[in-house]
C-alpha cells in the first residue's frame, strides 16, 4: 500500500491550479495530473473538490473557461488565466512564500 | 466595483443554468474517462478502469452541487422564489390582485401625469446643447432689449457665443388668395449654431442668412401635412420670400421655457427689434464673473450712447435656463403655488390608493393567518415570512406600476396633442423622461413598503397557538385596523372631493361672472396688418384703413357699433404702475392701473356704462388736448367724492403732459374673471403714436356669430395680405377662463378618483366583515332575525365608517383648504357650503352603494350552511 497522500494545505489549492495554468490553458483532469506529476505523486487533488474551487475561480474572475479539444482528440473545457488571475498567482506565491520561510525558521531554531 | 461584476457573473450563470449543468456532467465524464484510459494502458480491462475511476472520483452528485453551489446567491434565489410564490398567489386570487392593481395603477398614472406636467411646465429643459452653460441675460433689468445693444455686447467677446430671439412677434403668410398669420419666433443669424438645437429636417437659419425660416413640428404637420419635401419650398411671410432650411423636431422645447413655443422661426430684420439675450459662458468662468464683465460692457454703451432715465449697468441680471433659475424670475407665485398644491393633492390620491391595497392585504393575511401559523410552526422563520409578504406586496406595486405608466403615456399623449384656447403659442412638451422614471420608481418602492408593511408585521405578531387553534374567529373588537385606515381614507377623500367641488363651482361662477362689459352681442376682429407695407411717417396709409373699414363695417346691416382699441379686455394686459398727481392735490400717489387706448363709440359698442361726463369722440387726436376716461375705482381712489370729470392727473415725470379726465365708467374686469377690482384708465387710440395691431369690436344686434363671415370677407377686401381672424367675445374667453378650467378639470378629476378609491375601499371593508360574520348572521336568523334587522346591521356599520371618516375629513378640510382662497374668483369663500352640502350628498350615496352588495350577500346567507361551520 502507497503511503497516504499528505492533505493540502488550506487554501493552497488555488495557488497551485494557478500556477499550473501560468504556463498554458489546461483542462481539469490535466490540471489534476500536473499538480501530482510536479509534486513527485506527493499531492493528490481531490477530484470532489477541484471543480468547485475552478468554478470559484471562475466567479472571481481569475479565471476564463474555453470548450476545446484535448490531446486525445475529445471536446474539453480549457481553463485559461485572466490577468487578474496572474495579479493574485503572483501575491499567493509571495505570501505563501514569507509563511513558509517564516515557519522553517521557527522549526530550525526554536 | 468587484462585487457588481461577481453579481454579473452570477445572473449570467442563473440565466444559462441548465446549460452549465449539463456542460459540468460532460466534463465529469471527461475527467473520468481520461483517468480511465490512463489506468489502461497500464494494463487494466477497459470494465475495471472505468470503475476504478469511479471509484477514484468519489460521488458525482455531491461534486456538481459543490460546484452549483459556488455559484449560487442565496438572497437573490431567495427573492426569486419569493416572487415566483406571490405571482401563484395571486393568480390564485384574481380579484384581489386586479382590484390591487387598478388602485396603484390610479394612484400611479395621476402622480406620474401630473408630475409630468409640472416639470414640463415649471422645469422644462430647453433643446439645446449643453443647456447648462447657457443663461439668459437682463440689460438694465428689462427682459428684452435693441438690436444694436445686442450686436455691441456680441462683439464685446465676452462670451463663447450669444443669440437673441423674440418670441412675441407674428407674421402674416400668403397661402395662394387666403392670408394666414403665425405665431413668430423672430432670431439672430446666429441663434441656432450658438444653441446647436437639434433638427428634425434640414438645419437652422445659418449665419449671414436673411431670407431662411425654420417650422415648427406642428406647423409642419397641420398646415404643410408634413409635407416630406419641404425643405426649399419658399413661403411668402410678411410680404417676403423666405425659404424653409429647416423643421424642429416633436420633442423640441424652446429656449423660453412654459411650453411657449413659436410657430415659425426667422430671422430678425428689424434694427428696431427687442430681443432677449441668451450667451454661452466661457469654459471656467461662472455667473458672477460674467456678470461683472457684463456690467463693464454696459457701462462702456452707456458712456457711448447714454438712456433717457436709466443705466444699462442697473440690475444686470445673468442666469441659468433651466431649473429653479427660470422659475424664481419668471413665474408669477400663484402658478408655482397651483401646481404644489396639485402635487399634493395626488399625493393624497395614491395614499388612498396605498391604503386600499394595505387595507386588502390585511385581509388576505387574517384570512391567511392559519396557514401562516402551519408555516410558523414548522419552523419557518419570522423575518422569512415578512420577507414573502413584502414580496407580494412588490409585485403588486410593480404590476401598478407598470399600468400606472400607461396610463400616464396615454394621458401624455392626449395632453401633446391639446391646443389651449390662448393667444399665446403655448405647447406643453409632455415626455416621459429620466425624472418620471425615478419618481416612479420612488413611488413603487414607497407603496410597496406601505402597502406591505403593515399587513406582513401583523401577520407574524400573531401567537401562533391561538391562530392554530381558532380557525378564523372574529375579534370582538369594533376597530381593528382595517377599519381605521377605511376612515381615515374618506376623511382624506372628502377633502379631495371637496376641493374638487370648490373648484368646479369657482368654474360654474366664473362662467357666469359678468365681466362688466356684453360679450352676447359683440364680435371681434383682429386685422394683423404687415408692418412694412405701411411706414410711413404720418402713418397716413394706416389711419385710412382704419376709417375705410370702421365705415363699412357699421354700414353692415345689424351692425349697431364698432370701435376700434388696442387691447381687448380679458385678452391682453396693460398694467402701468406711477407715481401721479391730480391737480386737487399736490401730493404724489403711487397707484397700479390697466390702461387702453380706445376709439370712439368704444364704451357704447360693449354696453360699459358712462357714469359721468362722455366717452371719445373722434375730436380726440394726437393734436389736440390729452384727454383720458377713468373707471370709478379710479375715480374713486385719486379724488374720493369729487367728481373728476373736469380734473386733471400727470405722471412724475415733467415731460408727461397732464390729461383732462372727460369721463369716468363703470368698472368692468380686465385680463382675467377673479381679478379684485382694479383701477383703469383709456387713452383715445387716435392718440397712439404708432397704431399697431387694429383691433375692432363690434356691437350687433342679433347673434354676433353670424357676423364673423361678412366682416372678415369685408376686412379682407380693404387688405389682402392683412390675416384677419373673427370671432364672437363669447368665444375669446379662453384665456381668461383658462386658470378656472384647469382647476376645475385637474382638481375635479382628482376628486372623482379619490371617491372612487374611497368607495372601492369601503366596499372592501363592508364585504370582508359580511364573511367573516357569516356564522353570527346565520345565527341570528336562525334565532329569528328578519332580513331587516340584518340590513340594519350591515348598514350601521357603514354608516358608523362613514360618519366617522366625514366628521374627521370635513374638519381637515376646513383647515387644509384655507390657502386655497389664493385661486378663487372674488365672492367665492373656501368655507363653501355648496361644495360641502355636495360632498355630504355624494358619499352618503356612496356609502349606501357600497353597502348594498355586501348587503345583499348577507342576506343570501343560508343559515343551515353558516352554522354547519361550528
Amino acid at each position: 500500500m502507497p503511503e497516504e497522500s499528505p492533505q493540502l494545505l488550506p487554501g493552497t489549492l488555488y495557488m497551485l491550479v494557478l500556477r499550473t495554468l501560468a504556463a498554458g490553458p489546461l483542462h481539469g483532469y490535466a490540471i489534476a495530473r500536473r499538480i501530482k506529476q510536479c509534486s513527485a505523486n506527493v499531492l493528490d487533488v481531490e477530484e470532489g473538490s477541484l471543480y468547485p474551487s475552478l468554478n470559484r475561480m471562475l466567479l472571481k474572475g481569475w479565471l476564463k473557461a474555453e470548450w476545446g479539444t484535448s490531446e486525445t482528440n475529445r471536446k474539453a473545457r480549457f481553463y485559461r488565466l485572466t490577468k487578474e488571475g496572474q495579479k493574485q498567482l503572483a501575491s499567493e506565491a509571495d505570501e505563501f512564500e514569507r509563511l513558509i520561510t517564516a515557519i522553517q525558521l521557527v522549526m530550525k531554531t526554536a | 466595483m468587484q462585487f457588481l461584476k461577481e453579481l454579473w457573473r452570477r445572473l449570467r450563470w442563473l440565466a444559462s443554468r441548465s446549460r452549465f449543468e449539463s456542460e459540468l456532467a460532460d466534463e465529469i465524464r471527461f475527467h473520468i474517462e481520461s483517468r480511465a484510459e490512463e489506468l489502461e494502458q497500464s494494463g487494466v480491462s477497459r470494465a475495471d478502469a472505468m470503475a476504478c475511476a469511479r471509484r477514484e472520483f468519489g460521488s458525482r452528485l455531491k461534486a456538481a452541487e459543490d460546484t452549483s453551489g459556488a455559484w449560487q446567491v442565496q438572497w437573490l434565489e431567495d427573492l426569486f422564489s419569493d416572487l415566483r410564490y406571490a405571482a401563484r398567489a395571486l393568480r390564485r386570487n384574481p380579484a384581489f390582485a386586479l382590484t390591487a392593481i387598478f388602485c396603484l395603477a390610479l394612484g400611479i398614472g395621476a402622480n406620474t401625469t401630473i408630475f409630468n406636467i409640472t416639470t414640463s411646465f415649471l422645469f422644462s429643459e430647453p433643446s439645446c446643447r449643453d443647456s447648462a452653460s447657457l443663461v439668459s441675460i437682463w440689460e438694465g433689468g428689462n427682459s428684452a432689449s435693441s438690436l444694436a445693444d445686442y450686436e455691441f455686447v456680441r462683439d464685446a467677446r465676452i462670451f463663447e457665443g450669444m443669440a437673441g430671439i423674440n418670441v412675441e412677434r407674428e407674421v402674416n403668410w400668403r397661402d395662394g388668395d387666403r392670408t394666414r398669420r403665425f405665431y413668430a419666433g423672430v432670431v439672430t443669424d446666429d441663434f441656432f449654431s450658438t444653441l446647436q438645437i437639434p433638427f428634425l429636417l434640414g438645419r437652422g437659419i445659418a449665419p449671414g442668412e436673411t431670407n431662411t425660416a425654420v417650422l415648427s413640428y406642428r406647423v409642419w404637420r397641420s398646415v404643410f401635412a408634413a409635407d416630406p419635401a419641404i425643405l426649399g419650398r419658399k413661403l411668402i411671410l410678411e410680404g417676403q420670400v423666405y425659404v424653409v432650411a429647416g423643421v424642429l423636431p416633436a420633442n423640441h422645447r424652446s429656449v423660453a421655457g412654459f411650453g411657449i413655443s413659436p410657430e415659425v422661426y426667422l430671422p430678425v430684420s428689424h434694427s428696431e427689434d427687442y430681443l432677449q439675450f441668451y450667451a454661452r459662458l466661457p469654459k471656467g468662468t461662472n455667473l458672477s464673473i460674467a456678470r461683472e464683465r457684463l456690467r463693464s460692457v454696459f457701462a462702456q454703451l452707456d458712456r457711448i450712447q447714454p438712456k433717457d432715465g436709466w443705466k444699462r449697468t442697473d440690475a444686470v441680471r445673468v442666469s441659468g435656463v433651466t431649473g429653479f433659475d427660470v422659475l424664481n424670475q419668471m413665474m408669477p407665485g400663484a402658478v408655482t403655488a397651483f401646481f404644489a398644491m396639485l402635487l399634493i393633492v395626488v399625493g393624497l390620491v395614491l395614499l388612498i390608493a396605498c391604503t386600499n391595497v394595505a387595507s386588502l392585504l390585511l385581509a388576505r393575511a387574517s384570512s391567511r393567518s392559519h396557514e401562516l401559523a402551519i408555516r410558523l410552526s414548522l419552523g419557518a422563520s419570522r423575518r422569512r415570512i415578512v420577507r414573502h409578504l413584502l414580496a407580494e406586496s412588490l409585485l403588486i406595486s410593480v404590476l401598478g406600476a407598470v399600468a400606472g405608466l400607461a396610463i400616464n403615456l396615454a394621458c401624455a399623449d392626449v395632453i401633446r396633442n391639446l391646443t389651449l384656447p390662448v393667444p399665446i403659442p403655448l405647447q406643453l412638451v409632455v415626455l416621459p423622461d429620466w425624472r418620471l422614471l425615478w419618481y416612479a420608481f420612488a413611488i413603487v418602492l414607497a407603496s410597496a413598503l406601505l402597502c406591505g408593511l403593515l399587513p406582513a408585521l401583523q401577520a407574524v405578531r400573531r401567537d401562533v397557538n391561538d391562530a392554530l387553534k381558532q380557525e378564523e374567529h372574529q375579534t370582538g373588537r369594533k376597530w381593528d385596523v382595517r377599519g381605521v385606515l377605511v376612515a381615515g381614507q374618506l376623511a382624506v377623500s372628502i377633502v379631495l372631493l371637496a376641493t374638487g367641488f370648490l373648484f368646479v363651482h369657482n368654474l360654474l361662477r366664473a362662467t357666469t361672472l359678468n365681466p362688466g362689459f356684453d360679450i352676447h352681442h359683440t364680435i371681434w376682429a383682429y386685422v394683423r396688418l404687415v408692418p412694412d407695407k405701411y411706414k410711413d411717417p404720418l402713418q397716413a396709409k394706416q389711419m385710412s384703413l382704419i376709417h375705410t373699414a370702421l365705415e363699412q363695417i357699421r354700414a353692415l346691416p345689424g351692425v349697431e357699433a364698432a370701435a376700434i382699441t388696442r387691447g381687448v379686455p380679458l385678452n391682453s394686459n396693460c398694467v402701468t404702475g406711477t407715481s401721479l398727481r391730480t391737480d386737487i392735490s399736490p401730493t404724489l400717489v403711487h397707484a397700479e392701473y390697466q390702461c387702453n387706448n380706445v376709439g370712439p363709440d368704444y364704451f357704447r359698442t360693449f354696453a360699459i356704462p358712462i357714469l359721468r361726463g362722455r366717452e371719445f369722440s373722434s375730436g380726440d387726436r394726437k393734436d389736440s388736448e390729452a384727454v383720458a376716461v377713468v373707471n370709478e375705482t379710479f375715480a374713486r381712489t385719486l379724488f374720493g367724492n369729487i367728481n373728476p370729470v373736469g380734473h386733471s392727473i400727470a405722471t412724475e415725470f415733467p415731460n408727461d403732459k397732464a390729461k383732462m379726465i372727460v369721463g369716468v365708467v363703470k368698472d368692468s374686469k380686465y385680463f382675467t374673471l377673479s381679478e379684485k377690482q382694479r383701477l383703469a384708465v383709456y387713452e383715445p387710440y387716435f392718440a397712439l403714436d404708432e397704431p399697431i395691431n387694429l383691433h375692432f369690436v363690434i356691437r350687433t344686434t342679433g347673434s354676433p356669430a353670424a357676423f364673423a363671415k361678412p366682416i372678415t370677407d369685408l376686412l379682407g377686401r380693404l387688405d389682402s395680405s392683412a390675416a384677419i381672424e373673427a370671432k364672437p367675445m363669447s368665444a375669446a374667453l379662453g384665456l381668461a377662463l383658462l386658470p378656472s378650467q384647469a382647476g376645475a378639470v385637474m382638481l375635479g378629476s382628482m376628486g372623482a378618483l379619490g371617491l372612487v378609491l374611497a368607495a372601492i375601499g369601503l366596499y372592501g371593508v363592508l364585504l370582508y366583515s359580511v364573511s367573516r360574520r357569516i356564522r353570527e348572521i346565520g345565527l341570528r336568523m336562525a334565532l329569528g332575525a328578519t332580513p331587516g334587522d340584518v340590513l340594519r346591521v350591515i348598514f350601521r356599520q357603514s354608516l358608523i365608517l362613514m360618519g366617522s371618516g366625514m366628521g374627521a375629513g370635513l374638519l381637515l378640510a376646513l383647515f387644509a383648504m384655507q390657502p386655497l382662497a389664493l385661486f378663487l374668483v372674488p365672492g367665492l369663500s373656501t368655507l363653501d357650503s355648496t361644495a360641502f352640502l355636495a360632498v355630504i350628498g355624494v358619499l352618503a350615496a356612496v356609502a349606501l352603494l357600497a353597502a348594498l352588495g355586501p348587503a345583499a350577500r348577507a342576506l343570501r346567507v343560508d343559515p343551515m350552511v353558516a352554522l354547519r361551520y361550528e
